[in-house]
């Protein structure tokens, strides 16, 4: 492997993308990464791309006499489209990298992290000793929502520390990694019911379970609750099953979210949690409390609490008896 | 969930053979996720599409969670496939070294248009024709 790389970068109109990409992918191994502008929408949980911004194409290449080649190359290749008509595309810019374990050095942004009052958050590769009264739990982030460097998953592990009592049946609903889940058991909880419309964090939640020897107490299942289906926030992917009054209640319930899910959601959340039983949601952005808040007061939530951090707030509350 | 979007790249990569090396590992890296997560999960998706580039435009959230989807291969890759040619020439816009019919560029055109941002097929026609002509493949 060379000791450094040279990252090339090119920025150019849409059209000339494809012929940049084309060009400059003949003389650097592996790919290239393209770089689209976008704006948010949605309170940043939508990106749009924007149609006529300028585009950048990145590869890399050794920094050493064959990686020099491959740039006078990939410029002298540019210098061609320009002149086939592709429109204005920059000059060739440079940005030496040392090469790195690409496949651990994310691992560095990870450490322990305490959560609540009592709960800690392990990456599996970091070594810690709990002290007396703390929980632990073994999170291995993946693609999954829910690595515990989010304020909602922060509020949720709060609230959870007031709200599980030994013996607690649980139904957390978008579980992502099972990281509240997981938490809900290591608190006291006896079993959880774990429910995500994502194939992805169905996987997560259930491989983080059996990492904490918790397998045996986690149902996790591909499925969402009766509401979300009249009109969800996100299309609901096809065939999801969507669970009816049948699974019964639990003494705790949780909804680490959206607004608008909780919304839609909030009649199907309460009638989930038991009389006296509590009731968390969470994922809901400060300007949007009150869209969460009326439903799930109009469902029958009571001794509603708030907690927030930054943007975030999260609910706690009761099913009246 | 909760997700906010922190960034989204997209990577040009051969299907079924993604690594951490360069461009994911330096182009996923600065954001912090899990690499090897990442090319696990594409590999298994794109498996039966060996041979082909594959795009995958990932979407990175503040809690360094992700997603991502794929995409279809880049007209370049089609060009050369309908042409039978390996590889695009080595200087743009000087020698041939393939061929492909009005009709095999209508047809990468109808399958590129979405990616393409294009409004019509005849605007994505003319990006793929160019893209052809670069690469030293003629339509006709």
């Amino acid at each position: 492997m060379p000791a450094y790389w040279l990252e090339l970068s090119v920025t150019a109109a849409p059209e000339a993308v494809e012929a940049i990409s084309e060009v400059m992918s003949r003389h650097a191994t592996g790919g290239v990464a393209i770089e689209e502008p976008y704006t948010l929408l949605d309170d940043g949980q939508v990106a749009q791309p924007l149609l006529d911004a300028p585009v950048t194409v990145r590869v890399y290449v050794p920094a050493d006499p064959g990686g020099a080649e491959a740039r006078a190359r990939i410029e002298e290749g540019m210098w061609h489209l320009r002149q086939i008509g592709f429109g204005a595309i920059s000059q060739v810019s440079i940005r030496q990298l040392a090469e790195e374990d690409w496949a651990n050095a994310w691992k560095e942004h990870y450490h322990v992290s305490h959560l609540g009052k009592r709960t800690v958050i392990k990456p599996s590769w970091r070594e810690y000793t709990a002290q007396p009264g703390e929980v632990v739990v073994e999170l291995d982030p993946g693609m999954a929502f829910g690595t515990g460097l989010h304020p909602t998953t922060r509020n949720c592990v709060l609230a959870l520390e007031d709200a599980i009592r030994p013996g607690d049946r649980v139904l957390d609903v978008g579980s992502g990694s099972g990281i509240l889940s997981l938490a809900a058991l290591k608190l006291g909880a006896a079993s959880v019911l774990a429910l995500d419309v994502s194939p992805v964090a169905v996987a997560a939640t259930r491989a983080n379970a059996a990492a904490n020897g918790l397998a045996d107490r986690v149902e996790a299942r591909l499925a969402t609750l009766a509401g979300a289906a009249g009109e969800p926030f996100t299309p609901l992917p096809a065939d999801i099953p969507i669970l009816g009054a049948a699974i019964g209640t639990f003494d705790v319930v949780l909804a680490n979210i959206i607004a608008r899910v909780i919304a839609q959601l909030a009649p199907a959340l309460l009638r989930a949690t038991r009389p006296g039983g509590t009731l968390i949601a969470s994922g809901i952005i400060a300007e949007r409390r009150h869209e969460a808040e009326e439903p799930l007061r109009a469902a029958g939530l009571t001794d509603v609490r708030a907690l927030i951090e930054g943007d975030w707030v999260t609910f706690a509350g009761t099913r009246q008896e | 969930m909760a997700k906010r979007v922190k960034a989204i790249v997209k990577l040009q990569i051969p299907a079924g053979k993604a690594t951490p090396a360069q461009p994911i590992g330096p182009a996923l890296g600065q954001h912090g996720i899990n690499i090897m997560g990442f090319c696990k999960e594409y590999n298994e998706r794109t498996a039966n599409m060996a041979g082909s580039i594959v795009p995958a435009v990932i979407t990175v959230y503040e809690d360094r969670s992700f997603t991502f989807i794929t995409k279809t291969p880049p007209a370049a890759d089609l060009l050369k496939k309908a042409a039978g040619v390996e590889k695009g020439g080595g200087t743009p816009n000087k020698a041939t070294v393939g061929n492909v019919s009005p009709q095999q560029l209508r047809e990468i055109a109808e399958v590129k248009m979405k990616d393409l941002n294009a409004n019509t097929v005849e605007a994505a026609e003319k990006i793929i024709a160019g893209t052809a002509r670069s690469m030293g493949i003629t339509v006709g």
